[in-house]
């Protein structure tokens, strides 16, 4: 038995950031039980366009983003069982960390942070592995 | 029916990161037949006192706290699936293989290895998704 990729798309078309960008992936893939979605960096939900910020201000708006797409696909931030969090320091562990746990209220999902360079100069890239 | 996660809890104090460094995650979370793990560090794992080393001493403690981890939710290191092996400079590479290849004698899991920076000074965090 084969099981079925189904491309994950937004409501919301401007928080389809590939497309929005014309980058060769996709917002997020739903297969099996799971939906894998692309490293998310912060854009404004009403413009489509990056919203360079502070590392809380990004991290806000990618969640709010996130939350977005995955009810999007009949999931939602609390049936996230992992997130990966790039920071471009961190010396801003903190302050991402902070600002994240506001959309994780109960039971937060495992996660890893790392520090990276992310495209466009942008301060934080998040993504996540959720269930169906 | 839909799937829901399950949270494995920190086997012992010095592994719950969530109460020693506020980190805003859970150590594992179990969904679907898989076990999801935060990245894991060198600590120690009664005391979460954090072991900077080098490479060899901190991969050789973060596989022993893999090991608590997983089998104390019933999985194991040969169960290991996906690694995402988080170092801080690729010259040390070669390094990392040789302590690696200790802890996944036969048939290793599949891998990922990127330079990046580190909480507090650490020079390796493992990421991990093992079948549970």
């Amino acid at each position: 038995m084969t099981s079925k990729k189904i491309s994950v798309t937004p409501s919301n078309t401007r928080l389809d950031i590939p497309n929005t960008f014309g980058l060769p992936y996709g917002t997020g893939s739903k297969a099996g039980n799971f939906i894998f979605l692309s490293g998310l960096i912060a854009v404004d939900p009403v413009t489509g366009e990056r919203a360079h910020g502070t590392v809380v201000s990004e991290t806000r708006l990618i969640l709010g983003n996130m939350a977005h797409i995955l009810q999007s696909s009949a999931s939602s931030l609390d049936r996230v069982v992992k997130t990966t969090v790039w920071l471009q320091s961190m010396l801003e562990l903190d302050d991402m960390n902070g600002a994240y746990r506001a959309f994780f209220p109960n039971d937060p999902p495992a996660r890893t942070v790392c520090g990276a360079r992310i495209n466009y100069g942008m301060k934080v890239q998040i993504d996540c592995i959720a269930l169906v | 029916m839909r799937i829901n996660r399950e949270l494995i809890r920190a086997p012992s104090a010095g592994l719950d990161f969530q109460v020693i460094f506020g980190h805003h995650q859970t150590p594992a979370i179990r969904a679907a037949g898989l076990i999801f793990c935060s990245g894991m560090l060198a600590v120690n794992p009664e005391t979460g006192e954090r072991e900077q080393g080098t490479v060899t001493s901190e991969t050789r403690r973060i596989f022993e706290n893999l090991k608590i981890l997983l089998e104390s939710a019933g999985s194991s290191l040969d169960r290991l699936v996906q690694v995402h092996a988080l170092i801080y400079d690729r010259i040390e590479y070669d390094v990392l293989n040789r302590a690696y290849r200790q802890y996944v004698p036969d048939a290793p899991p599949c891998r990922t290895v990127w330079s990046t920076q580190i909480e507090a000074g650490l020079k390796v965090q493992l990421d991990v998704i093992a079948a549970a």
